[in-house]
């Protein structure tokens, strides 16, 4: 086991990281950036070193700087916590080198998750459902009619150098293929100067459900459920809960064991999460591996019992999984709300600032992971979450219904959050029946 | 109090944690990070590797190991290398030259300053020198200068192209007078190579200096830079310390030579190698002729109804189609080759290679600009000395190579002013028409649009000359005409009457063969309809030419010349 470990974060994973150390009997070595002097994780930790001005770049960010401080602290692994260099195939790579463990999987791996044409096709290989639809772009409308058939309408249409939704449209059947194709088309010459199209199948509506991951450097893969995390924002996931209420446990059963398929085809080790799209038909899709412990960990770990990060460091540091498949019970419902220091009233611009007060719940089933305290200052520079509420109850009726009141609960002055908007989707009558999918918020936008 | 001494901290326990091999511990191995002279990052090695050994944060060029280079450039599994056991000598018995030297042997796994051989470059076969900074500054003993030699006699008998990546402090102080004598040497096997007419292309790397800049760098048909490498004859401190003068930002590095005439190109280390397999494909020249172009629909010749002043306002239109224009749709191939090798690049004449009916041609043509800024920097196509010098470097160079070379004619006149005048402008302007007429391939002129006197002419004397219909040719302007004859610049359109400078008239007084003929109102949106009419006539023009007696070229040009006037 490891004897000191650094942590390359900030916020509340590195406080969730430093704790999981603590009770492991790990010494832990805080990085932080000058403006983080006083930040959580950065008097937590047993030692801490400054290692640089605010710029993540220049900071969280700087390879060079997060190896020496590790090498001179003396510490004999990093965890890397999620975002930054959390899935930065350099990084990993170097840590290898340097004779550094990196919890995490390897840098092989990474490289090889980052690469997403590559890895469609690997899970496609390992038979892992993916998005029917081209593997090549194409400028004719014959060639594209012929490619939709094949992926299956509805299907999108979109340029192959797109971006920021010029050209690209849906076409719902053959009839208006023709029409859609070349709209998008002669966007995709104006904007990009190429007409190169990209054909897939047009998954509508879905729900984003994403399958954790456990596999040891063994080859021993579990997996530890299904997340729902369909409420989302500009792709920024906003309130996940655990187990989905959608699937029944045949569909359960298929995805999950689709998402252990998917790790074993690329030997994964460590902590990982499979994103699928699920379509209301019940068809789901791969879309992509996170090789990275999540945001909305904790309410797999309320539902399972498991400490994920502990995990990630057991495996790290080269123990086989104490538990199979078969030891891993879901039991109840969990529902995780993030609490963002942003207004809702002004396009959720990031609110920074001094937190003059912060007064944050308790009780049974219900957790906080929080890197704020009354009197903090919240930099600019970095991620605007503050806290992750979550709660575990016997069932959704009575998760919901906990998360409300915890909820009811934060107080935080000084800077505007998100809690009373996160509080709002919690009481909409869809959601309580458990009409959610990605569109969700777009769709309850006006109220 | 602050939290930080409130919180309590690990308790650890007390047991031993396995003792690791030192081997093993956290540490950075040596070489894994470099850092950036420039910008002083350190930079993970791999990433710099695959990189090119260019810095990602400030794109500053790391010196390359000759090793590395070959690698980069040659196919995978085909390089050969050539005389690694010359041996070493010492013919001024310098006391410990012979140690030093085999210990960088040892260091560097270099048995000298270069490495010479063959290979493949995109499938391409050449002999490739590279040179090795790392081994004393990468001067030229006699063992360099003795390699790059039967380099070059090598590359003679076996008929092959020669790429020699240049990086060198100068001659080598250790064997003195014997090293001077390597310029002269390697020179003369260059010149061998040169007179079989074989490829010869320098690729100048950080540094390029002294006696190897004063003899084989700059002796390439084709001189490459890589970016920002100083590449100079007299070291920059020498320089400072003679003049007691501090030199100017950029000085002596690539960009300054490209400005000054000395560079064909600047190309970056990513696209060095399609760049220089692609040069060479064009050398080859093995292509069978074959023309896929549009065959132009014969046009059924409408009454030009405009007048010949109209015609001098069509030809100077600001948004007539210039020659860049031409080039981009007639030879989409087309690399540009810079600089007349004495003072500077002059803008206002663009030269380089194409391929076209899968032919090699040698392009150059008087180059104007599409708005103001270009204008500006194309000196509104007016050529200066070193324009016309260029041209004359490129025509020798499709002489050596024997392509055909196709002239783009749009100039109001050779530039007039101080500088054009101290250079010789009129010198420049007579050394084209004596060269041109003896010149051993065949040349083709076309006027796109104005041909202004001599500064036209320059580019004009060749064995067919065509004409755009609304392009005129003059021996000066109207409005000179009229200032000179009738003290009256304002009775200019009277002029352009009297002067008979339309296509029409040089069909008629035989100095062209041919007009090509244009739409209405010719944009940049139909040009199409002019370039596939060239491209037609241009595809007979190298099919008549496939086999060429360059004394009988010279012959017939000399005859279409002779015959004008009394």
């Amino acid at each position: 086991m490891f004897k000191k470990v650094l942590i390359a974060n900030r916020g509340e994973i590195a406080v969730r990281i430093i704790r999981a150390c603590r009770e492991m009997g790990i010494e832990t070595v805080a990085v932080c950036s000058e403006p983080d002097r006083n930040a959580l994780h950065a008097m937590l930790a047993d030692h801490t070193i400054c290692i640089g001005p605010a710029q993540s770049s220049e900071s969280y960010l700087n390879i060079g700087r997060i190896i020496s401080a590790t090498i001179t602290s003396g510490a004999d692994a990093i965890h890397p916590g999620f975002g930054f260099l959390s899935e930065d195939s350099k990084f990993a790579r170097i840590c290898e080198r340097c004779n550094i463990a990196f919890i995490g999987p390897t840098s092989d791996m990474i490289a090889a998750s980052g690469n997403k044409a590559q890895a469609k096709k690997t899970m496609m290989d390992a038979g892992v459902p993916t998005i029917p639809g081209s593997a090549v772009a194409v400028n004719t409308v014959k060639e594209g009619l012929e490619l939709a058939d094949i992926a299956t309408y509805p299907v999108m249409i979109k340029a192959s150098l797109g971006g920021g939704g010029k050209g690209m449209r849906v076409a719902r059947s053959k009839d208006v293929f023709e029409q859609a194709f070349l709209t998008a088309q002669t966007e995709a010459k104006n904007a990009f100067g190429d007409d190169m199209m990209y054909i897939e199948h047009y998954v509508e509506h879905p729900k984003h459900i994403e399958v954790q991951i456990l596999a040891d450097k063994f080859g021993n893969v579990v997996h530890l459920g299904e997340r729902d995390c369909s409420i989302q924002r500009n792709h920024q996931k906003l309130i996940e809960e655990t187990p989905c209420a959608a699937l029944s446990e045949e569909l359960r059963k298929e995805i999950c064991e689709a998402a252990v398929r998917a790790a074993k085809a690329v030997n994964y080790e460590n902590a990982g999460t499979v994103e699928f799209l699920l379509e209301p038909s019940g068809k789901f899709y791969f879309m992509e591996m996170n090789t990275r412990i999540q945001v909305e960990h904790p309410i797999t770990e309320w539902v399972t019992g498991i400490d994920l990060i502990k995990e990630q460091i057991r495996i790290a540091a080269g123990e086989p999984l104490s538990f199979t498949q078969d030891d891993i019970k879901i039991t109840g419902h969990s529902i995780e709300v993030r609490i963002n220091a942003e207004d809702p009233e002004h396009k959720f611009r990031p609110c920074p600032g001094k937190i003059e007060m912060a007064y944050l719940p308790g009780g049974k089933g219900v957790r906080v992971d929080s890197a704020v305290y009354s009197g903090l200052e919240i930099p600019p520079y970095y991620d605007s979450m503050l806290a992750k509420l979550s709660v575990w109850a016997k069932d959704r009726e009575e998760a919901i219904r906990k998360a409300r009141t915890a909820l009811g609960e934060v107080i935080i002055t000084g800077v505007k959050t998100n809690v009373d908007y996160q509080y709002g989707i919690l009481s909409e009558p869809d959601f309580i029946e458990g009409k959610t999918d990605i569109d969700f918020i777009e769709k309850h936008s006006h109220k | 109090m602050e939290l930080r001494y409130l919180f309590k901290k690990t308790q650890t326990d007390d047991i031993e944690p396995e003792k690791k091999a030192a081997s093993e511990a956290p540490q950075t191995p040596q070489g894994l990070f470099q850092k950036c002279d420039a910008c002083g990052q350190t930079i993970f090695a791999e990433e710099l590797r695959k990189d090119l050994f260019v810095c990602p944060t400030c794109g500053n060029y790391f010196r390359m190991f000759a090793s590395t280079r070959i690698a980069d450039i040659i196919d995978k599994g085909t390089f050969e290398e050539w005389d690694t056991d010359i041996g070493e000598t010492n013919p001024l018995n310098t006391p410990g030259y012979e140690d030093k030297i085999r210990r960088l042997q040892d260091k560097t796994e270099l048995d000298e300053a270069i490495v010479t051989g063959k290979g493949l470059i995109n499938g391409h076969p050449s002999c490739i020198g590279v040179m090795d900074c790392r081994f004393m500054m990468a001067s030229m003993g006699s063992v360099v200068g003795e390699k790059i030699t039967r380099m070059f006699e090598r590359a003679t008998d076996e008929g092959l192209p020669v790429i020699i990546f240049t990086a060198s402090g100068g001659a080598r102080m250790q064997e003195g007078i014997v090293s001077l004598m390597q310029m002269a040497k390697t020179s003369a096997a260059i010149k061998r190579h040169s007179d079989k007419g074989l490829l010869y292309i320098t690729v100048l790397t950080d540094p390029t200096t002294g006696g190897v800049t004063a003899s084989f760098a700059m002796l390439g048909d084709i001189i490459l830079a890589e970016p920002g490498a100083l590449i100079g004859f007299a070291g920059p401190r020498v320089i400072e310390q003679t003049i007691g003068q501090k030199l100017p930002e950029g000085f002596q590095r690539s960009e300054f030579l490209l400005e000054h005439g000395f560079v064909d190109a600047v190309v970056a280390r990513k696209g060095m190698k399609k760049y220089i397999s692609n040069i060479l494909k064009l050398h080859e020249n093995n292509g069978e002729y074959s023309f896929d172009g549009v065959k132009a629909k014969k046009k059924t010749a409408r009454k030009n109804k405009l007048s010949a002043w109209d015609k001098v306002m069509i030809s100077r239109g600001k948004d007539r189609p210039v020659a860049q224009d031409y080039i981009k749709s007639l030879f989409p191939d087309f690399v540009e080759f810079h600089g007349d090798r004495f003072v500077k690049d002059d803008q206002a004449i663009m030269g380089g290679i194409a391929t076209f009916a899968g032919r090699a041609v040698t392009v150059i043509a008087e180059s104007k600009g599409h708005d103001t800024k270009q204008n500006v920097e194309r000196n509104f196509g007016m050529p200066s000395p070193d324009g016309y010098r260029k041209a004359l470097r490129l025509m020798k160079q499709a002489e050596k190579f024997g392509r055909p070379v196709i002239c783009l004619i749009d100039t109001p006149g050779a530039y007039c002013g101080l500088e054009a005048e101290e250079r010789g402008q009129g010198e420049a302007i007579a050394r084209n028409l004596y060269e041109l007429s003896s010149l051993k391939v065949p040349v083709l002129s076309i006027i796109i649009s104005e041909a202004g006197s001599g500064g036209a002419l320059a580019l004009g004397v060749s064995d067919k000359v065509w004409m755009l219909e609304n392009a005129i040719y003059a021996i000066l302007s109207p409005e000179g005409y009229a200032s000179i004859l009738w003290k009256d610049s304002k009775r200019a359109p009277e002029a352009a009457a009297e002067m008979k400078l339309t296509a029409e008239d040089m069909l008629s007084l035989g100095i062209v063969e041919k007009v090509i003929t244009e739409p209405e109102e010719l944009t940049h949106a139909n040009l199409s309809e002019v370039t596939d009419q060239i491209a037609s006539d241009l595809a007979g023009f190298i099919k008549d030419n496939l086999e060429f007696d360059g004394d009988a070229l010279c012959e017939e040009r000399y005859n279409r010349y002779r015959k004008y006037g009394a």
